[in-house]
């Protein structure tokens, strides 16, 4: 079972059957597309034929999988967070303003790190915003808006 | 001469205490907007723009241009830094200026940077000076077909370019290039493997990958590894290049200001084709080419100087001919014509003030950047002693304000977010970023030149053939890939053969 | 009773206060391409007038994309409160509905209509060396199957695809098509005779003509522009229906409150009176509308008149 566990977690084992799934998903999403057309190729023919080769690219790494590394170890925490707080940032962006956006963003990827002092961190965001509108907005006058919920801008 | 006495109304031109100042703040915002990862040029000069209407033409063409190649001189400063290429162009320098940075050697790596970016642009401005009006007519040689070749080649250099094994090279290659069909089909209009999203109708913007493959995922490995982190940066090395740095990377800087100066010249941006072709003849060339992705001062002084060269160079068509070569170019023909002053090909007999007088002021403009960089290097080293714990939701938060401020698009954001993840991903499974960026970066270009040379010629792949130069350029390009992937094959057989 | 006529009052109050304080803080033009094309220096030109005599900042947003619908979706979307209005083209509110089978908006619907701001006037011009003297020996090489005469353009949905086709719809002409990503590329190729002509607006193509670069066989307006004289029009030239102008306007959302559209188009019609942004405009070659062309009226009527215009022609190209 050990040696079975063993196999799998190779990291070009996971990394070609990531592959190959890639591949057949491009090749699916481009299925409609004709791969010739009048005069020459047609809107379907490079995303058709990198598929496939991409797809025969992950087979060939798949076969070579069990001379590879073994995965290292991956965590949940740091993507999830800063990766989240990313995301926050665009949805609130535009509705919230940069004024409160920016302080989200500090807060949400702050979850991120074991090493992050909560006090620090919230007046550590509340400057950075401080400072990024001034440059951002003022300085270089990027239309980003502020604060449309108080300012209307 | 007659060059002596264009130069000479040029300098005096640039020189007077107006253009003087306007390009000084040219250089200093373009500075700061190439450190400020997602925030480019193109934004800024867009945004500057009516702020320019307050002076002369010549004065405000002086000033945006200063922006531009400001901020190749910026956007190597978080590349090597933070690993979070503020422009485009310092992809390849995040490659091996991130790992000398790592290594405590950032100090070298921006000094060297900025040295050979200053001797690469002083070179270019020298060319454009003296032969760029002849050198535009070459470049209108290339055709599509030609063009083709060309990047062909270029992938052919994405393979020299891995870290490691080829095949997983060749898979990043293969995945940018599948990536770059992404969008609306050029021809028939048609949406290709946009799922639907309309966000993604353009295709998925370089800056955008560039910043969630490596900046994010950077990020994300650094939370991951907290020790490690830590150590490199304590020990703050010399603050600038040693002589022996600076004897090993002349004959880097010459070579690359060569190549970037040529490829600058070339319309639809084959000025970002420079770094990637110095990085891999550098490589190439090295006696020690393992030393490259672990932090060797070559593939900085190269890339660097490339892009520097490329982008002076790609004023050239702007100025002789009124075609701009590549998006940034394009504004300030915008720039231009709000100035009533459209571009064309009498620009430099009708206006011969403002077309050397811009020359000069690129000359001065690098000098200004030296002068501007080279002390900011003490500031940006003490800079990687903040703690992680504040100094990484800073650099998220820089990132995500300068990617929306792109196209004013939060769908900017959540895809940076996604190549984040990708990103990461790549890391755990031991696959490179930077071939996946170069096959981006081509496949697009690649792609438009293959069908409108089949649109011209009807279909027939003889026009590849029949065409000399796209014929040297392929066969050139079919030798580089199998020298690259020779070794590699030759290898494994050997380690059959040992079994 | 007494309260529903304080309510009416005061509505009535404070509407008109908006309108007197319209605009009360900067306001935002989309302009649906990326800046320094044709249509953003046109919104510039005249949003700097706009700013001058509103007092308030009228601040250009470019929102690339989808041959400029992103960036007018999201103006149809936005509030209908004044601040945020947008420029389309033909483009945008002409040729879409047929290029665009999803399209979000509806131009003749979706957009209260300010003004008609200027056209840029399209030019027919081919390589320097085309064996061809003037627009009539053109036509017949265009019309010759055996002579593959070979066309560029910016993209589909572009302003140079959408006016060549339709010039070759009326000539019944095939021509070998090269699509380019932007007019740069294109132009490039066809200075470097790599295609044999192209149809794009004045601005991008008149000082490569000046120069010698290129040459132009006819414009697509009724007049000469003053900007090339020496260019004969189509109706002199031989070809009386090919008539075209990249036409540039004002939009806002639909719904905004009356007092401001109509504060907006006098400041419009005002703005293409003035001396100063008259001659910038003209420099570029640009078609200003007379006085009877500059109504909100006018611009909706020329609107539908467009849709339907091109609607038969692009509807090959509508993405599934």
């Amino acid at each position: 079972m050990a040696g079975m566990q063993g196999r799998i977690l190779r990291q070009d084992f996971l990394g070609g059957l990531a592959v190959i799934g890639v591949a057949a998903l491009a090749y699916w999403l481009a299925r409609k597309l004709p791969a010739s057309a009048a005069g020459g190729m047609g809107p379907g023919a490079l995303p058709k034929g990198l598929a496939v080769l991409l797809g025969g690219l992950g087979i060939l790494l798949l076969l070579n999988a069990f001379k590879s590394e073994r995965l290292a170890r991956w965590s949940v925490r740091g993507p999830l967070f800063v990766l989240g707080a990313l995301m926050l940032f665009g949805v609130t962006v535009r509705p919230l303003g940069l004024a409160l956006a920016g302080p989200i963003l500090i807060a949400a990827a702050g979850f991120a790190s074991s090493e992050v002092r909560w006090r620090e961190t919230l007046v550590y965001g509340l400057a950075m915003t401080a400072f990024c509108v001034g440059l951002f907005k003022f300085a270089l006058g990027l239309p980003i808006p502020l604060a449309p919920w108080l300012l209307g801008y | 001469m007659e060059l002596l006495s264009n130069l000479a109304l040029g300098f005096a031109t640039a020189l007077s205490p107006m253009n003087l100042f306007l390009g000084f703040v040219g250089c200093l915002v373009g500075t700061l907007i190439g450190v400020l990862p997602g925030v480019g040029p193109i934004a800024t000069i867009a945004m500057l723009m009516p702020l320019t209407l307050k002076v002369d033409p010549t004065g405000a063409l002086i000033m945006l241009a200063g922006i531009y190649y400001g901020a190749q001189y910026g956007g190597s400063t978080t590349a090597i830094l933070v690993n979070m290429p503020g422009e485009v162009t310092a992809v390849v320098t995040a490659i091996d200026g991130h790992e000398m940075a790592k290594r405590g050697s950032a100090g070298r790596a921006l000094g060297i940077a900025a040295l050979g970016s200053f001797f690469a642009g002083s070179v270019a401005t020298l060319i454009i000076a003296a032969i760029g009006a002849p050198l535009t007519r070459l470049a209108l040689l290339f055709g599509p077909a030609e063009y083709f070749g060309l990047m062909v080649f270029g992938l052919g250099l994405a393979i020299v370019l891995a870290r490691g094994s080829v095949l997983k090279a060749l898979i990043m290659v293969v995945l940018g290039l599948l990536l770059s069909t992404v969008g609306t089909d050029l021809e028939t209009g048609q949406e290709r493997l946009t799922l639907g999203i309309p966000e993604l109708s353009d295709g998925v913007d370089f800056a955008v990958l560039a910043m969630g493959v490596f900046g994010i995922a950077e990020i994300l490995r650094n939370l991951e590894n907290p020790e490690s982190r830590n150590v490199a940066i304590a020990q703050i090395g010399r603050l600038l290049p040693s002589r022996e740095d600076l004897r090993r990377c002349f004959g880097p800087i010459v070579r690359a200001t060569g190549i970037g100066s040529v490829l600058g010249i070339l319309p639809g941006n084959g000025a970002v084709l420079g770094p990637f072709a110095s990085y891999a003849l550098e490589k190439k060339l090295a006696k020690d080419p393992s030393r490259f992705g672990r932090g060797a001062i070559e593939g900085v002084a190269g890339p660097e100087s490339a892009n520097n060269a490329g982008a002076q160079t790609s004023f050239i068509p702007l100025l002789t001919l009124g075609i701009p070569p590549n998006a940034v170019m394009a504004l300030m023909v915008g720039a231009m014509t709000i100035h009533g002053l459209i571009p064309g090909p009498q620009v430099m007999t009708k206006h011969p003030a403002l077309f050397w007088g811009m020359i000069a002021s690129m000359w001065i403009g690098n000098l200004l950047l030296l002068v501007i960089n080279l002390p900011l290097i003490g500031l940006w080293v003490r800079l990687l002693k903040v703690p992680y714990r504040l100094m990484f939701t800073t650099i998220l938060l820089f990132c995500a304000i300068g990617i929306y401020s792109i196209n004013n698009n939060p769908y900017d954001v959540y895809f940076t977010a996604f190549f984040g993840l990708a990103g990461y991903l790549f890391i755990k499974l031991g696959l490179e970023p930077a071939p996946m960026l170069l096959g981006f970066v081509l496949g697009r270009l690649m792609e438009e030149k293959l069908r409108q040379a089949l649109a011209l010629s009807e279909g027939s792949l003889m026009t590849f053939v029949e065409r000399p130069v796209a014929a040297a350029l392929l066969a050139i390009a079919a030798a580089v890939m199998l020298v690259a992937v020779l070794p590699a094959v030759s290898r494994s057989r050997q380690k059959a053969f040992q079994e | 009773m007494r309260r529903t006529i304080a309510v009416l009052v005061l509505s009535a109050f404070s509407s008109i206060a908006a309108a007197q304080a319209y605009p009360s803080r900067p306001v935002t033009i989309i302009v649906p391409f990326a800046a320094g094309g044709p249509t953003d220096i046109i919104a510039r030109i005249s949003g700097e007038y706009f700013s001058k005599t509103l007092g308030q900042q009228f601040v250009v947003e470019n929102v690339a994309g989808a041959g400029g619908t992103t960036g007018i979706t999201r103006g149809a979307q936005a509030k209908p409160d004044g601040y945020t209005i947008m420029m389309g083209h033909m483009g945008t509110h002409g040729a879409a509905p047929a290029l665009y089978a999803n399209l979000k908006y509806d131009p003749t619907k979706d957009f209260t209509p300010i003004g008609l701001v200027a056209g840029t006037p399209i030019l027919i011009v081919a390589r320097k060396d085309f064996p061809a003297a003037n627009l009539k020996d053109f036509v017949a090489r265009v019309k010759d199957p055996a002579a593959k005469v070979k066309q560029a353009h910016a993209g589909v949905g572009s302003v140079s695809f959408t006016t060549c086709t339709l010039l070759t719809s009326q000539l019944g002409a095939k021509s070998i098509v090269a699509a380019y990503r932007g007019t740069g590329p294109a132009l490039n190729d066809l200075v470097g005779g790599q295609v044999d002509y192209m149809c794009d607006q004045i601005v991008n193509l008149v000082e490569q003509v000046r120069g010698g670069a290129i040459k132009a066989y006819a414009i697509a307006t009724p007049e000469r522009s003053p900007a090339l004289p020496d260019v004969p029009t189509t109706k002199e030239a031989g070809l009386p229906d090919y008539q075209v102008s990249a036409w540039n306007a004002l939009f806002a959302p639909k719904g905004i409150p009356q007092d401001v559209a109509t504060k907006l188009n006098a400041t419009l019609v005002a703005a293409l009176d003035d001396a100063n942004t008259r001659k910038r405009l003209l420099e570029l070659g640009s078609v200003i509308p007379d006085k009877a062309g500059r109504s909100p009226q006018a611009l909706q009527k020329l609107v539908e008149s467009e849709v339907a215009r091109w609607n038969p022609i692009l509807k090959a190209y509508a993405q599934q």
